[in-house]
């Protein structure tokens, strides 16, 4: 068989097989790769797992309920204050009193009030309260962390710093600032911030100390890399997945600690979950009263399960390595 | 090793100190201080210049001022023997105005103003309050003197006080031949059983070394604690005294006073200390002792408030060591398993889950399914009242063990030194108990002496839930309470604590891990 015969064969002509090219120096520069998008990568890694889309559907319709349901309906805690039949009441009780809407279906509170939309007011308060915190605390956090970690003179001052401000009782800083101003939305996010995000800067501090005498960061400051690019380029890249579990861990802290304040009776005066809680705190063990003090305890609870695994994952996700 | 650790505590100490000054500044200046009338019934009763006078002097003892009054100076220069009775009576009657005093109270008044304005003291005069043509209630004209204690001074005090030395001059009173006598039998017990005891005369204590039969058995007051005097809380009494008196209902036993006298009692004599004056103050004294030494405690059912706390914290932390570490040794060693899936759920729920929540699930699921009680009783003497506190405090550190155990071994299985014993044909136990858990174990030592020190200091929530009277909740009652002492007090004691618990843990960690070492000379 000659050349021909085999063309004619597989159909084909000499020129579909081998063609001269001519020498480009710029095509032989380019690196062929499969192309990587980091934040393509994660998500791909992210919703490869299907229970991560549950759990991110579930936390849609938690931030839907509590954002959305608000605005549309109005709730006036003191509606039925004068109707002293509908205080504290079953669901079903309640739906055959006050008529069958979605109102009622947690019952009644101590005024009558709907145990429903008092739960979904203060999961509102809660959240916003737990993202603004979490989001004030971890800027300042990171930021101070990397410069902490790089700077070896400012180590020095930060560690005192920290031995100190660690050891001041939180709950008495909260406290003091509470009572200094009044207890409202702002003021909290002040107490939780002010000393709040040392310990995370304190963790970034060490996460930092740890990449940055790496072999890579090494070869990169020889090759005469700026510090600031380095840690720009070299080591934030790295801290994504660390910043992503820690905020999947801090989103929860902050309610659970809206919770606690509000039950040690230092919380905000709005009507977040924390404070429902500690006002139906009789509720709890008075049979028929249950309703209106598991609502807001189990929601605050599903709020904070939801944000911490979806955070987790989310973080196991932009870490790099998983993007094999 | 000496030199690193003497400069480490040095270190801590400033720290310390730094934290208490803090503190200190935050409630002293920056709380507007008449939010201590806030929770005061008797303040809001008063009425008019009555009510000035009160809020100077509870400003005096919550250590916000110096305060006199007129009358108080006027009395204490008739007391130091500087004027008679009759011109005391004369001059202590203020007008209702100033130019209705009488010529004597214009002179005093002029002095006293004289002598406090050059000490830096404000003076104020309040004019009587008139209801028609009588003084209303509480509307006595006053003449006062206050000035501010300094932020400095009051810190340089309360440090300067904060151990306190017994000593044999202690009492002013001429109380005879000052001195300690130690003795091998305490006259308490009749003085035949053999017991040693230093007793002193003229200190502020009469017995500075005794034994007895309460924990922790051989008792010194040689040296006191001062961290603060409690005034809301608990009214003059120490932070210090107030974490460890017992508490609940009176003990009585058979006490044979030193007059001989015999009588079911619950004082505990050894506590006495001097009170001037007071033996012969009172029949009741005068009848059980034979010299001022009067001023005793008392034997109660319950424990102190660190008692409750330390012990329920105690055995929640071995609970949770003897639990969490194997599990998490478990989860470890089987990963990916039924056990590390479950465990792992545990470990999110505990993490996520606000802790009020499930503290108060722990209650509802203790209380109605197991029966247990859910409301602590101090004055019984059944153990199940500690179970549900005890096991509210354990689970969440059990989580919390379970989950870095897991965490410090799987990164250990990564290791390089994991991949040559097995390829040196070692067992997959054997690699686990004998090379990876002695590492993964490092880390978690240096949180034991946390935990057991932290156990000291209570658990706000889980005391506040099931009522127990333990110090958890001293810190938060003190400042709902506005008792500055009694918050400067604990935030000591915390500080102090963590401190502590940082050296312990690492040098705790340098005696397990010899490779870790604090002095870099030996390397």
């Amino acid at each position: 068989m000659n050349d021909k015969e085999l063309f004619e064969k597989y159909d084909m002509s000499a020129e579909e097989l081998f063609a001269r090219i001519d020498h480009n120096e710029l095509e032989s520069e380019k690196i062929t790769a499969p192309r990587y998008s980091y934040w393509k990568s994660v998500f791909r890694v992210f919703f490869r797992k299907k229970s991560n889309i549950v759990m991110l559907a579930l936390l849609g319709v938690i931030i839907a309920m509590s954002y959305l349901y608000p605005t549309f309906v109005e709730y006036d805690k003191y509606g039925n204050v004068l109707d002293a039949a509908s205080k504290h009441l079953r669901p079903l009780a309640a739906m055959k009193l006050l008529g069958y809407n979605i109102h009622w279906i947690l019952g009644t509170g101590s005024a009558g009030n709907s145990t429903f939309d008092a739960v979904w007011y203060g999961a509102q308060i809660s959240i916003s309260l737990a993202f603004v915190c979490a989001l004030i605390n971890l800027t300042i956090g990171v930021v101070v962390g990397a410069v902490w970690g790089f700077s070896k003179k400012v180590d020095a001052i930060m560690m005192n710093v920290y031995n100190v401000v660690a050891n001041i009782p939180y709950v008495l800083l909260i406290s003091v600032l509470v009572m200094l101003f009044s207890p409202s939305f702002w003021t909290m996010v002040f107490a939780l911030t002010v000393t709040g995000w040392i310990s995370i800067a304190y963790f970034i501090r060490t996460q930092v100390i740890i990449i940055r005498d790496r072999e890579y960061n090494l070869a990169s400051k020889c090759l005469g890399t700026s510090t600031p690019k380095i840690a720009m380029k070299n080591i934030l890249p790295f801290m994504t997945s660390v910043i992503v579990t820690l905020a999947a861990t801090e989103i929860p802290s902050y309610i659970s600690y809206e919770v606690f304040l509000a039950y040690i009776g230092m919380g905000l005066s709005d009507m977040s979950l924390g404070r429902l809680i500690y006002e139906a705190e009789g509720a709890m063990v008075t049979p028929g009263w249950e309703f209106e003090f598991w609502s807001p305890v189990a929601v605050s609870a599903i709020v904070s399960i939801v944000l911490y695994v979806v955070g987790q994952n989310l973080g196991d996700a932009s870490d790099p390595r998983t993007h094999m | 090793m000496a030199k690193y650790l003497t400069k480490r505590i040095l270190y801590s100490i400033f720290s310390v100190m730094a934290v208490v000054v803090i503190v200190m500044i935050m409630v002293y200046s920056l709380m507007d201080r008449i939010k201590v009338f806030a929770n005061d019934s008797n303040y809001t009763k008063l009425l008019n210049n009555q009510k000035i006078t009160y809020r100077y002097q509870q400003w005096e003892s919550y250590g916000y001022l110096d305060y006199v009054s007129y009358t108080d100076y006027i009395n204490q220069l008739a007391l130091d023997g500087e004027i008679d009775e009759e011109t005391r009576s004369a001059a202590v009657s203020l007008g209702r105005t100033a130019d209705k005093d009488s010529e004597t109270v214009a002179a005093y008044v002029a002095e006293f103003t004289e002598y406090y304005e050059s000490q830096g003291y404000t003076v104020e005069r309040y004019d009587a309050v008139l209801a028609g043509s009588k003084v209303a209630t509480g509307g006595t004209q006053i003449l006062i003197a206050y000035k501010d204690i300094p932020l400095i001074s009051r810190i340089i005090s309360y440090f300067s006080n904060l151990f306190e030395f017994d000593n044999i001059n202690y009492v002013e009173d001429d109380v005879g031949e000052r001195g300690l006598t130690f003795t091998l039998y305490d006259p308490l017990y009749g003085g035949e059983k053999f017991s040693p005891a230093i007793i002193g005369n003229g200190t502020y204590h009469k017995y500075l070394l005794y034994f007895d039969d309460q924990f922790p058995y051989i008792h010194q007051n040689f040296l006191t604690i001062n961290l603060g005097v409690s005034y809301s809380v608990n009214l003059g009494i120490d932070v210090w005294d107030t974490m460890t008196q017992t508490q609940g209902s009176y003990v009585m036993r058979e006490v044979t006073y030193e007059t001989g006298l015999t009588e079911n009692s619950a004082d505990n004599l050894h506590t006495a200390t001097y009170i001037s004056g007071s033996q012969s103050a009172t029949a009741v004294n005068a009848e059980r002792y034979v010299d001022n030494y009067t001023s005793v405690s008392t034997y109660n059912f319950g424990r102190s408030k660190m008692g409750y706390s330390f012990i329920m914290g105690i055995i929640a932390v071995i609970m949770a060591y003897v639990l969490g570490l194997p599990l998490g040794v478990l989860m470890a060693r089987y990963k990916e398993g039924l056990l590390d899936r479950i465990g792992t759920l545990y470990i999110i729920f505990i993490i996520a889950v606000p802790s009020l929540a499930y503290i108060f699930m722990f209650k509802a699921i203790g209380g109605s399914v197991f029966g247990l009680p859910t409301t602590f009783n101090m004055e019984s003497s059944s153990k199940l009242y500690y179970v549900l506190p005890i096991i509210s405090l354990a689970l969440p550190s059990i989580g919390n063990l379970m989950k870095w155990m897991r965490r410090y071994m799987i990164d250990q299985m990564n290791s390089d030194y994991v991949k040559f014993a097995r390829s040196g044909g070692l067992s997959e136990t054997e690699i686990f108990s004998k090379h990876i858990m002695k590492n993964a174990a490092i880390p978690i030592v240096h949180g034991i002496p946390g935990s057991v020190l932290g156990a000291l200091t209570g658990a706000i929530i889980t005391e506040r839930v099931y009522v127990v009277p333990g110090a958890g909740n001293l810190l938060t009652s003190a400042i709902s309470a506005y008792d500055n002492g009694v918050i400067v007090g604990v935030t000591l004691f915390y500080a102090v604590l963590t401190v502590t618990s940082i050296i312990l843990g690492d040098l705790l960690m340098s005696m397990v891990d010899p490779r870790i070492s604090f002095t870099t000379k030996d390397r």
